[in-house]
C-alpha cells in the first residue's frame, strides 16, 4: 500500500472505485475517520461502510442475482442527467418521472448497473423505459405488459372502438384481470356512448321490454302520483309484548328535532306522525305525544295482537294513503291531512321493522334505506343525468331525507338520498333506524298532540298466516329493580358452596331479594354442589361486564370492591360490606363495613333478621352517614 | 379464479408501522391494497417503549413514506443519551450519546396510539388512490387456503378476502406467522417483555425537570440491581408532556424468579435515582405491557409463504441488544422492501417470487445483519452457558475483577460507546445484573434524593384502562389448569399477581371430595393482549374480535 487514501480528493463515484482496491479494515476505518473529519458526505460515508461490511464477517448466504435482459442497454452512451446513486428508491420514483429522454435513462440505468446496482432501482428505470418505449409506438397498447393503473391511463388516449375491443381481446386471452377489463370496457361505454345518449322518450318499461315479467305493473296507481303532494314525517312506533320499544321513542325525539328544523328552514308547518298498530295499543299515545310526536294515528284490532307483515303493512300503507289521490281501493277523505303521502317515513330496523319498512315502501313504490344510524334534512345538488332529466346539469333538490348508513363494519358511510326521477315519484322517503342510534328523549307531559284512530274493514285474507305457538326468549336473570342484592365474592374459597348456602339463606330473609356474583366467582374454578351453582353463572354477573343494580340495600359479603365491580352496584341506597380485609377497597364506598369472615357474620345477621332482633328499617333506610360508622362499631352492632 | 370472495391485489394486516410501511410502499407503486386493523383505531392495540429511529444506513425511514412525520406524529427528539448503572443508591451514569448517534439520522420518542392513528389516516388516503383502503375494527383471524396454497385472509367480522400478496404486519401474537407455521410461542428463552407506564407531566415541567428545550429530550435507561437477579433494564423517555417510563426483561428470567412485572416497575419508578424527575405530583396515565421478540433467536431468515410475506414484530425484526432497542425502525424497512418486492415481483410477471425477493431485500440492504449479528452468534455460543457465566460473575466480583472494573473508569463512555462490543455482548446475568452494580459499588455516586413516588395499585392500574369486554367469548382459553403448566402466568402476566383476585390469572385451592388442590383460574377481562401467557402457560391463545378488548389511549 502507499500513502492512505484521502476521501477529500475524490468524488463519491471514484471513490467507490478507488475503495475496491483498499484491503484492509483497518485502512478503511482511518478513510472513514478522514472523511468524517473533511467533507463528511453522507453517501461517502455509507460507501465505506459498505466496502467495511464486504470486508467484515463475510455474509453466509450469497446473493443470487437475478439474470435479466440488461445487456442490451449497455451500450447505451450518453450523460445520465443526474448521477442514481445520490439517491434512495423512494426518492427515485417521482425523479424519474420526469426524465422523458430514453437515451438518458438508459444512461441512468449504466450508471446504476456500474455503480450501486440495486435491484429496485434497476427495475425502477426500467419499467421508465418499457413504459416510453411504448407510447413512442403509437396507439399500440399492449395490456398483458402495463399495471391496471397504466392501463387505466393508457386507454384513456384510445377513442377507436375496434382498437379498444382488440385491447380487450388481448386482455382476455392474456391476464384476464376482472379490473382491467371493466377499465376497457368502460372506455368502450363512453367513446361509443355519446351516439346512444340521446334523450329517449320516457317508455314504461312494460312496453319497452315486453319480454320480461312486469310484477309492479299493477302499481300503477302509485305511479300515476304524478306532482303529488307530500307532508310530515312519519315514525312507526313498534311495541314488543304490550310495550312501547325504545327505539320507537328514540326516533319520535329524532323526528320531533328533524321537523323543527325543517319548518325553521323551509318556513313550513309540518308536523311528526306516530304510527301505532296492534291489538290495545291506543294507550301508548300519549307517551309517544310526550316524545315528540304532533299526531298519534292509531289502528286497533285483537287480530294485530302479533306482528304479521301482510296485515300490518296493508294497515301502514291505507294509513299512508288515506285522503291522498284518490286511486282505485284508496281510502276516502281525512280531515286530519291534506298531502297524498307522508313525505319521510322512518321504521325501526328491529326484525319487525325491518320487515314492514321493505314491504311498504315497495307497495307504496319508494326506495329504502335500511339500518340507518343518522338522519337529516337538507337540499342536494345532483347531477346524475338520471335524476336530472339532462345530461350534464345540475338540479338542487329540495327538502331531501339524508340517511346515513354504516358499511363495512362501520368503517365508511354511505349517505343515501331518495329522489324523483322527471317521471316518476319516490316518495315517502323513507329510513330504518338501528336502534339505539339517537338519543331517547325526555318525554315532556305538557305536549299537546292529535290521537286519530285509523279505521278500515280489515280482510281475512291478510291474516292467512296463523300463529300457533310462541316462545319468549329467557331472557336470563334480572337483578334490577328489586329491593335487596346479596352479592357474594372470592371469600367465599374456603368453602364455595357454604358460602352460597349463606347467601341463598339471607336472601330469603327479604320479600324481595336475589343473588348477585363478582366475576371471580364466574371465572373461577370453584366446584359448587349442584343446588347452588345455578347463582353462580355469568348472568348473576354484577358488574362493568355483567348487570348494573341499585336496589335499596346491597350486601357485598367476601367482596374486595374493584373498580369494575364498583361501577355495578355503587348506586345502591345502602351498602353494606362483610370482608376480612379492613383494607378492603370496598370500604370506600360502603355504608357500613362488617369486619369479619362471611362464615361467621352471615349466619350471626341471618339469626338477627329471622329473630327480629335487627331492625331491617334503620339498615335499609340509608339514613346514617358512612362517615358516623366505623368497622369496629358496626362490627359490634352484630357480635 | 374464484369469484365468490373480494379480491384485492394486496391485503395488508396490521396498522402499526410496518403494516403502514407496506401499505404506503404499495399504494405508491399502484398496488390495490387494503389495510385490516383489529383495533377500534390504528393504535389502539398497540404499545411502544417509544424510540423510533431512523438510521443512516436503512433502505426507508418512516419520513421518507410519510414526509410529516416528525412533525405530526412524534413526540420529542432524543438529544441526550444516559445509561444508569445501579447499586442500591450507588449510581454510575455513562453517556452514551455517541453510541446512540451511532447510524442514526435521527430519533424520536413516540407514543402509539397518536402514532399510529395519523399514519393510518396517511395509509388510508393513499391505498384508496389504488382502489383499497383502511378498514378498523376487523380482525383477521387466519390463512384462506386453497388446495393447500395460501390465497388470502379469513376474518371474523368480513368474508373471506383473497389476494396475490398477504402481508403479515399483525405484531409480536401475528396469528398469521403462527398460522403459516412460520413461529411458535413455546420458548420464554426467545422473548423480553416490557411494562410501562406513561406519567403525565406538563411541558414546562419536562422542560425544568430534563433542562431541555422544546426539541430537545432524553433518554435514561437503567441497569444492575434494582430489579434483584431478574436480567433485564429500565427505560425513561421524554415525550411531548409526559414521559414513558418502563422495564423490560427476559421473559424466562422472569419467569424462573416468579417476578411480578408491575412490581418491577414500582421499583424504579420509587427508586431515589428518579426523584429528580418525578416529583410527588406523580400521575400516571397509563399502565401498558407487550411482548418483545429477541431478534437474535426468532428473526425469520426467511419470513414468507407463498403469498405471505410477514414484517415487524410478526417476523421477529425487535433487536434489542445491549442498551439499544431498535424494533419499529426494521418494520418500516421490512415493510417497504416487501413491497419494493411484490412490486419487482409482479412487475416480472412473477407475483410468487414476492417472498423470497424481500428475503433476498432484507440480507443484501442489511437489514438481516443488524437483526442477527454474526458476532453475537460467536459469543453468545460460550457467554450464555450459566457455568460460564458463573465463573464471569466470580472473576467480576472478585477483588481482580472489581479492581479491574475501577481501572476501566473514565473508558466507560468508550466501552458503552462501541457499537460493535454492545452487539457482543451476550445476554446472561453478567451484562444486566453484575457488571452494571460492581461498576456502580466501585464508581458509583450516592443518590441523596428521597422519593415520594407512590405508585398505583395493580387494582386501579387495570381499573383506568378501558376496555370493550367481548361478553361471553373470551379469547384466551386455558387448556391446563393445574399450577405446573399454567402457574407462571399468575406471576409472570403484567395485570397478574400472586394473592390478588382481580387480574387474568390466579391460583385458587379447589376442594373436591375431600381432596385440596392448588389450580389457575383466568378472566380474560383485564387482558392487555401482549401474549405472555401464550408462551408461560398451557393456552389457546388469540386476539378478541375487532374492536373488542382493551384500548390503549397512549400506547
Amino acid at each position: 500500500m502507499g500513502d492512505p487514501l484521502d476521501p477529500s480528493d475524490y468524488t463519491v463515484d471514484e471513490l467507490r472505485e478507488e475503495l475496491e482496491t483498499v484491503e484492509t479494515a483497518d485502512e478503511l476505518e482511518s478513510v472513514l475517520e478522514a472523511e468524517r473529519t473533511s467533507k463528511n458526505r453522507k453517501t461517502a460515508l455509507e460507501a465505506i461502510r459498505n466496502r467495511l461490511d464486504d470486508l467484515g464477517v463475510p455474509e453466509a448466504e450469497a446473493i443470487e442475482e437475478d439474470t435479466d435482459t440488461e445487456g442490451e442497454y449497455l451500450e447505451a452512451g450518453g450523460e445520465p442527467p443526474f448521477d442514481p446513486a445520490e439517491f434512495d428508491i423512494a426518492e427515485l420514483g417521482p425523479k424519474l418521472k420526469d426524465v422523458e429522454d430514453i437515451d438518458a435513462l438508459r444512461a441512468l440505468l449504466d450508471a446504476e448497473e456500474s455503480g450501486e446496482n440495486r435491484d429496485s432501482v434497476v427495475t425502477l428505470v426500467e419499467s421508465r423505459i418499457d413504459k416510453l418505449s411504448e407510447s413512442e409506438v403509437e396507439g399500440e397498447v399492449d395490456p398483458t405488459e402495463l399495471s391496471v393503473a397504466e392501463l387505466g391511463n393508457a386507454v384513456q388516449n384510445v377513442d377507436e372502438v375496434e382498437t379498444l375491443e382488440a385491447i380487450l381481446d388481448a386482455e382476455e386471452s392474456g391476464e384476464n384481470r376482472e379490473t382491467a377489463k371493466n377499465l376497457i370496457q368502460s372506455r368502450i361505454e363512453s367513446v361509443s356512448g355519446g351516439e346512444r345518449e340521446e334523450a329517449e322518450a320516457a317508455v314504461p318499461p312494460e312496453e319497452k321490454h315486453p319480454d320480461l315479467d312486469h310484477p309492479t305493473a299493477d302499481k300503477r296507481h302509485v305511479r300515476a302520483l304524478e306532482d303529488g303532494t307530500y307532508g310530515d314525517m312519519w315514525v312507526y312506533c313498534e311495541t314488543q309484548a304490550g310495550a312501547l320499544i325504545d327505539v320507537s321513542r328514540e326516533m319520535l325525539g329524532k323526528a320531533r328535532e328533524l321537523i323543527d328544523g325543517y319548518n325553521d328552514d323551509y318556513d313550513a308547518d309540518e308536523r311528526v306522525v306516530a304510527v301505532l298498530v296492534g291489538d290495545d295499543v291506543e294507550k301508548h299515545a300519549e307517551e309517544c305525544i310526550a316524545c315528540g310526536a304532533d299526531v298519534v294515528v292509531y289502528h286497533e284490532d285483537d287480530r294485530l295482537d302479533r306482528f304479521q307483515h301482510k296485515a300490518y303493512t296493508e294497515i301502514f300503507c291505507d294509513m299512508a294513503r288515506w285522503g291522498g289521490d284518490p286511486g282505485e281501493g284508496n281510502p276516502g277523505e281525512a280531515d286530519w291531512r291534506d298531502y297524498d303521502e307522508p313525505r319521510y317515513v322512518v321504521f325501526p330496523a328491529t326484525n319487525n321493522g325491518r320487515d314492514l319498512s321493505a314491504q311498504v315502501q315497495a307497495e307504496l313504490d319508494s326506495g329504502l334505506a335500511s339500518d340507518c344510524s343518522g338522519l337529516f334534512i337538507e337540499d342536494a345538488v345532483i347531477s346524475n343525468p338520471v335524476k336530472t332529466g339532462q345530461p350534464g346539469t345540475n338540479k338542487t333538490f329540495e327538502r331531501v331525507l339524508h340517511m346515513k348508513r354504516p358499511d363495512f363494519s362501520g368503517f365508511e358511510y354511505s349517505t343515501i338520498l331518495c329522489l324523483d326521477n322527471p317521471n316518476r315519484e319516490f316518495h315517502p322517503q323513507g329510513a330504518s333506524v338501528i336502534p339505539g342510534s339517537f338519543e331517547l328523549p325526555d318525554p315532556d307531559p305538557d305536549l299537546e298532540g292529535e290521537v286519530v284512530e285509523h279505521d278500515v274493514a280489515l280482510d281475512d285474507d291478510w291474516f292467512r298466516v296463523e300463529v300457533t305457538e310462541f316462545d319468549q326468549l329467557e331472557a336470563g336473570v334480572d337483578l334490577t329493580g328489586h329491593d335487596v342484592i346479596v352479592a357474594m365474592g372470592r371469600g367465599i374459597g374456603a368453602d364455595p358452596t357454604r358460602g352460597m348456602e349463606l347467601a341463598v339463606d339471607l336472601a330469603d330473609c327479604f320479600e324481595d331479594a336475589e343473588i348477585g356474583v363478582t366475576r371471580g366467582i364466574v371465572t373461577g374454578s370453584y366446584n359448587f354442589e349442584g343446588h347452588v351453582e345455578q347463582y353462580t353463572q355469568e348472568e348473576r354477573q354484577i358488574g362493568e361486564t355483567g348487570q348494573v343494580v341499585e336496589p335499596d340495600l346491597y350486601v357485598a359479603a367476601g367482596i374486595s370492591g374493584a373498580v369494575q365491580h364498583k361501577v355495578g352496584m355503587d348506586e345502591s341506597d345502602t351498602i353494606v360490606a362483610i370482608n376480612t380485609d379492613p383494607e378492603a377497597r370496598i370500604r370506600d364506598f360502603s355504608d357500613y363495613f362488617i369486619e369479619g369472615d362471611l362464615f361467621e357474620v352471615l349466619p350471626r345477621l341471618i339469626d338477627a333478621i329471622e329473630t327480629g332482633e335487627l331492625d331491617l328499617g334503620a339498615v335499609t333506610d340509608g339514613g346514617r352517614d358512612a362517615s358516623e360508622t366505623t368497622a369496629s362499631d358496626e362490627g359490634d352492632t352484630h357480635e | 379464479m374464484s369469484d365468490e370472495h373480494e379480491h384485492y391485489e394486496a391485503v395488508v394486516v396490521g396498522a402499526g408501522p410496518g403494516g403502514a410501511a407496506a401499505a404506503a410502499a404499495l399504494a405508491n407503486y399502484g398496488v390495490e391494497t387494503l389495510v385490516l386493523e383489529r383495533g377500534v383505531d390504528a393504535g389502539s392495540k398497540n404499545v411502544s417503549g417509544g424510540l423510533i429511529y431512523a438510521e443512516e444506513s436503512a433502505p426507508y425511514t418512516i419520513d421518507d413514506l410519510f414526509p410529516d412525520f416528525r412533525e405530526e406524529a412524534s413526540e420529542r427528539p432524543v438529544t441526550e443519551y444516559y445509561l444508569h448503572n445501579v447499586a442500591g443508591d450507588k449510581v454510575k451514569t455513562v453517556d452514551i450519546t455517541d453510541l446512540h448517534e451511532h447510524d442514526t439520522e435521527w430519533s424520536d420518542s413516540v407514543l402509539r396510539r397518536r402514532m399510529d392513528s395519523w399514519l393510518a389516516e396517511r395509509v388510508h388516503e393513499m391505498t384508496r388512490e389504488t382502489g383499497g383502503g383502511l378498514l378498523t375494527d376487523v380482525r383477521v383471524n387466519g390463512l384462506l387456503r386453497e388446495g393447500g396454497e395460501i390465497v388470502g385472509v379469513t376474518c371474523d367480522e368480513v368474508d373471506p378476502i383473497r389476494a396475490d400478496l398477504v402481508v403479515a404486519a399483525d405484531g409480536v401474537n401475528s396469528e398469521l406467522a403462527r398460522d403459516a407455521g412460520l413461529m411458535d410461542w413455546e420458548d420464554p428463552e426467545e422473548w423480553f417483555q416490557g411494562v410501562k407506564a406513561v406519567v403525565d407531566m406538563p411541558p414546562e415541567v419536562v422542560a425544568d425537570r430534563f433542562d431541555v428545550g422544546e426539541d430537545e429530550g432524553v433518554a435514561h435507561l437503567f441497569s444492575g440491581d434494582l430489579f434483584e437477579d431478574v436480567r433485564g433494564g429500565g427505560f425513561l423517555y421524554t415525550n411531548e408532556d409526559s414521559v414513558s417510563i418502563g422495564t423490560v426483561f427476559h421473559l424466562n428470567s422472569l419467569v424462573a424468579e416468579r417476578a411480578e412485572p408491575h412490581e418491577l416497575l414500582d421499583a424504579l419508578l420509587t427508586h431515589p435515582l428518579l426523584a429528580q424527575w418525578l416529583g410527588d405530583d406523580y400521575e400516571e396515565r397509563e399502565y401498558s405491557a407487550k411482548l418483545v421478540p429477541d431478534s437474535k433467536k426468532v428473526a425469520l431468515k426467511e419470513p414468507h409463504e407463498g403469498r405471505l410475506v410477514v414484517v415487524g414484530d410478526a417476523a421477529g425484526q425487535m433487536q434489542a441488544q445491549g442498551p439499544i432497542i431498535k424494533g419499529m425502525n426494521h418494520a418500516v424497512s421490512a415493510g417497504a422492501l416487501a413491497a419494493e418486492a411484490f412490486a419487482e415481483a409482479k412487475s416480472r410477471d412473477d407475483p410468487s417470487s414476492a417472498g423470497r425477493r424481500y428475503a433476498k431485500k432484507l440480507r443484501s440492504e442489511g437489514v438481516m445483519k443488524k437483526l442477527r449479528p454474526p458476532q453475537y452468534r460467536a459469543v453468545s455460543a460460550l457467554g450464555e452457558r450459566d457455568a460460564v457465566t458463573n465463573v464471569v460473575d466470580g472473576v467480576l466480583t472478585s477483588g481482580v475483577g472489581r479492581t479491574a472494573i475501577k481501572a476501566l473508569s473514565g473508558q466507560l463512555d468508550r466501552l458503552f460507546g462501541s457499537p460493535f462490543l454492545t452487539s457482543m455482548v451476550p445476554d446472561t446475568r453478567t451484562s444486566y445484573v453484575t457488571l452494571p452494580t460492581i461498576i456502580a459499588e466501585e464508581l458509583g455516586t450516592p443518590v441523596r434524593e428521597e422519593s415520594t413516588v407512590e405508585p398505583p395499585t395493580l387494582a386501579d392500574r387495570i381499573g383506568d384502562l378501558t376496555y370493550d369486554t367481548d361478553i361471553g367469548n373470551p379469547h384466551i382459553r386455558l387448556v391446563d389448569n393445574s399450577v405446573d403448566a399454567s402457574g407462571a402466568a399468575v406471576s409472570a402476566c403484567p395485570v397478574s399477581a400472586q394473592d390478588f383476585g382481580g387480574g387474568c390469572y390466579r391460583e385458587e385451592t379447589v376442594t373436591s371430595n375431600g381432596d385440596e388442590e392448588r389450580v389457575v383460574s383466568l378472566d380474560t377481562q383485564p387482558c392487555v393482549e401482549c401474549g405472555t401467557c401464550a408462551v408461560v402457560a398451557d393456552t389457546e391463545w388469540e386476539h378478541p374480535r375487532g374492536g373488542k378488548g382493551v384500548e390503549f389511549r397512549e400506547g
